[in-house]
């Protein structure tokens, strides 16, 4: 069977007056029909990058695709015109975006902006569209539906601002669906909800969902595969279950010692990964994350790891995630090394 | 952030509100589904003197529209001359029986400054429209695509805006001949890169949002993007710069006709008045006197709207 999507060695790089920006530097992922790949890394490593290119929505100049591919369902988007690109969009690639306040255009009421996909693509008349949304907008839990269809997106509250946003994303029934860290910018019981329906919608449609974050809980919640950016590159990819059990990156390691344990009584510090993220212009000789590295080894400043397959479907970008006496030394608990 | 505080607490005193219409609370105020329009209405609402300059303006424009219905039957043709009787009704100051007076050819000037603000009003609402679609196009498109679209674009504004504008406006005229149409035209060619900059920064702001992403993402293309999603967000500063925009182009209309380069003399136009006046001004200041009044009552009138206009869009001054 063909994945929906694949992300093959993608470069996306930034071409501004002060250098090259490698926003996006070697990713691949493969993705099938009602799996989630949750994407995690901190700010700035590429996460967003990589589903807006996937999207055709970065604009050219200044990024550019120096290398790589993106497919959908075998088909190449990179090479579509301009016209099969949009004819994909909203249509069989739907994304969800990051802060619903600002995601809902505050001109037009809900229910049409939420018919505008069908409009768009399904060539629905307005009223059609229209009946079609105050569905879509009762199938995303907003009570009344019908009338609230008729509410500026200022009426909404920000949970149903969002669920507004998955609606209209749902529109067209897309094979993917991107959420570029959809829970952000709500309050956690409302972060909650929104997962839940994610989950729900998923469980009713085929749609594989591509799930941005950087909060680590959700990406145990929901995803099948996660896959593990750090300044532009894949760094960790496997499924959910090694990479949170038997993690091989050190970045990975350190992500999920930074987490807060709720079964630690001690009251210790957290423990972050120190540093700051690269700039992404002036990259370190070596593996990018050597500099933040504890375990990193003189071999690291001197060769840039490959993505390699460590055990079967999972990958690891260190020189030494092979190295079982390497391994031995990954932290067990966080806060038994913050003391030390 | 700052200056909300100050502001909510003025609006929950109860003395603020004294002496002024009564204010809505503030809860009823929001709950009431309400849009960016009906909200900038209702803030112009309490503005009083932009009140009264729509009032004056709409007042003229009445006039204006209905003048063929009354205006001959009480005040006679404002073009016709009689030319056995000119020396007798010529140059006759305010009275019963012309309001206003007359002029040199007796013709009353009242009847002339109504059917004349017919030729400004059109002249000014035609010009202004060329310059408003001429400005929202080359706006739009100069900061929606940006780089070299907008840097072509915002140089040929930057050159039209070093052209002396009176200068350019007589060479306008003097190759395309005078005419109604053709002071229209000057005007909106003239007109159009104020318009444009602002659009275009307007554009520059309201593109970064979040939603025009968004409507990408859902396969609109760029045009609908443009004018579907940035256009109606970016437009409000724009309905401010057109009414003042009105007022400017009566001006422009007056100065034109003035010099004899604008709408020709047959037709009555305030600025045309006022050119017929110059060697009479001395004997007979009325001539001069009530054209000018109206020039000024309207311009300031549109003026006075449009700075209404930009403090009820504007909702950092949110009550």
């Amino acid at each position: 069977m063909v994945p929906v999507l694949e992300v093959d060695d993608l470069h996306m790089h930034f071409f501004t007056r002060d250098g090259v920006v490698k926003a996006v530097d070697g990713v691949s992922f493969t993705l099938e029909a009602r799996k989630t790949l949750g994407v995690v890394g901190e700010s700035g490593s590429g996460k967003s990058v990589t589903a807006l290119s996937v999207m055709r929505l970065i604009p050219e100049p200044p990024g550019k695709v120096v290398s790589g591919d993106i497919r959908f369902k075998g088909e190449s988007i990179l090479a579509m015109n301009e016209r099969d690109q949009r004819k994909l969009r909203g249509n069989r690639i739907a994304m969800i975006f990051q802060d619903p306040m600002t995601s809902l255009n505050p001109v037009y009421r809900i229910g049409k902006q939420i018919a505008e996909p069908l409009r768009l693509h399904k060539g629905l008349s307005k009223k059609e569209a229209w009946v079609a949304a105050a569905e879509l907008l009762d199938r995303v839990g907003i009570p009344e539906a019908e009338k609230r269809a008729k509410d500026y997106p200022h009426e909404f509250s920000g949970g149903m601002r969002q669920r507004a946003m998955i609606a209209m994303a749902l529109a067209c029934g897309p094979d993917v669906l991107i959420a570029d860290e959809p829970t952000t910018a709500l309050d956690v019981t409302i972060q909650a909800q929104i997962l839940e329906l994610m989950q729900e919608i998923q469980a009713r449609t085929e749609s594989a969902i591509i799930m941005i974050t950087h909060d680590l809980g959700v990406v145990a919640d929901m995803a099948d595969h996660v896959l593990v950016m750090y300044a532009g590159k894949a760094v960790e990819f496997g499924t959910a279950d090694e990479v949170f059990y038997n993690p091989l990156h050190p970045y990975t390691w350190g992500l999920l010692e930074s987490l807060p344990r709720h079964d630690v009584d001690e009251k210790g510090q957290l423990c972050p990964i120190s540093g700051q993220p690269p700039s992404l212009i002036n990259l370190p000789e070596g593996c990018a994350f050597q500099p933040r590295c504890q375990y990193a080894r003189e071999a690291c400043q001197r060769r840039l790891p490959g993505l390699v397959e460590i055990e079967r479907g999972h990958l690891s970008a260190c020189l030494f995630s092979g190295d079982k006496q390497f391994l031995a030394e990954s932290p067990r608990c966080a806060y038994g090394r913050a003391q030390e | 952030m700052a200056n909300e505080t100050p502001s909510q607490d003025t609006a929950k005193m109860p003395i603020d509100t004294g002496g002024v219409a009564p204010e809505l609370p503030i809860e009823e105020a929001a709950g009431k589904g309400r849009t960016l329009w009906a909200d900038a209405w209702r803030r112009l609402r309490r503005n009083k003197l932009a009140l009264v300059a729509m009032g004056w303006i709409i007042f003229v424009a009445l006039i204006a529209i209905t003048a063929d219905l009354w205006a001959p039957k009480l005040l006679g043709d404002p073009t016709f001359i009689d030319t056995t009787t000119v020396a007798q009704r010529s140059l006759k100051p305010p009275s019963t029986a012309h309001v206003f007076g007359t002029d040199k050819l007796g013709r009353d000037i009242l009847c002339r400054i109504i059917y004349g603000a017919r030729i400004s009003l059109l002249v000014a609402v035609l010009a202004v429209a060329m310059m408003v679609i001429l400005g929202l196009l080359i706006g739009a498109v100069a900061g929606y695509y940006g780089g070299w679209w907008d840097a072509v674009l915002m140089r040929l504004a930057d050159i039209f805006y070093a052209f002396p504008y009176v200068l350019f406006a007589i060479v306008l005229l003097a190759l395309m001949g005078p005419g109604v149409l053709n002071v229209c035209i000057t005007i909106g060619i003239l007109g159009w890169p104020s318009i444009a900059r602002v659009f275009r920064a307007s554009v520059l702001s309201v593109k970064e949002n979040e939603y025009v992403d968004a409507a990408r993402a859902l396969g609109a293309s760029t045009w609908r993007v443009m004018f579907r999603h940035v256009g109606p967000n970016a437009i409000a500063p724009m309905i401010v710069y057109a009414t003042m925009g009105v007022g400017a182009a009566i001006l422009t209309e007056a100065a034109l006709s003035f010099l004899g380069m604008g709408v020709p003399l047959g037709q009555p136009s305030w600025g045309g008045m006022l050119n017929e006046v110059r060697s009479y001004m001395v004997v007979a200041p009325w001539m001069m006197a009530f054209p000018g009044l109206a020039i000024l009552t309207t311009v300031l009138a549109f003026v006075l709207l449009g700075d209404g206009l930009r403090d009820a869009f504007d909702v950092r001054l949110k009550e």
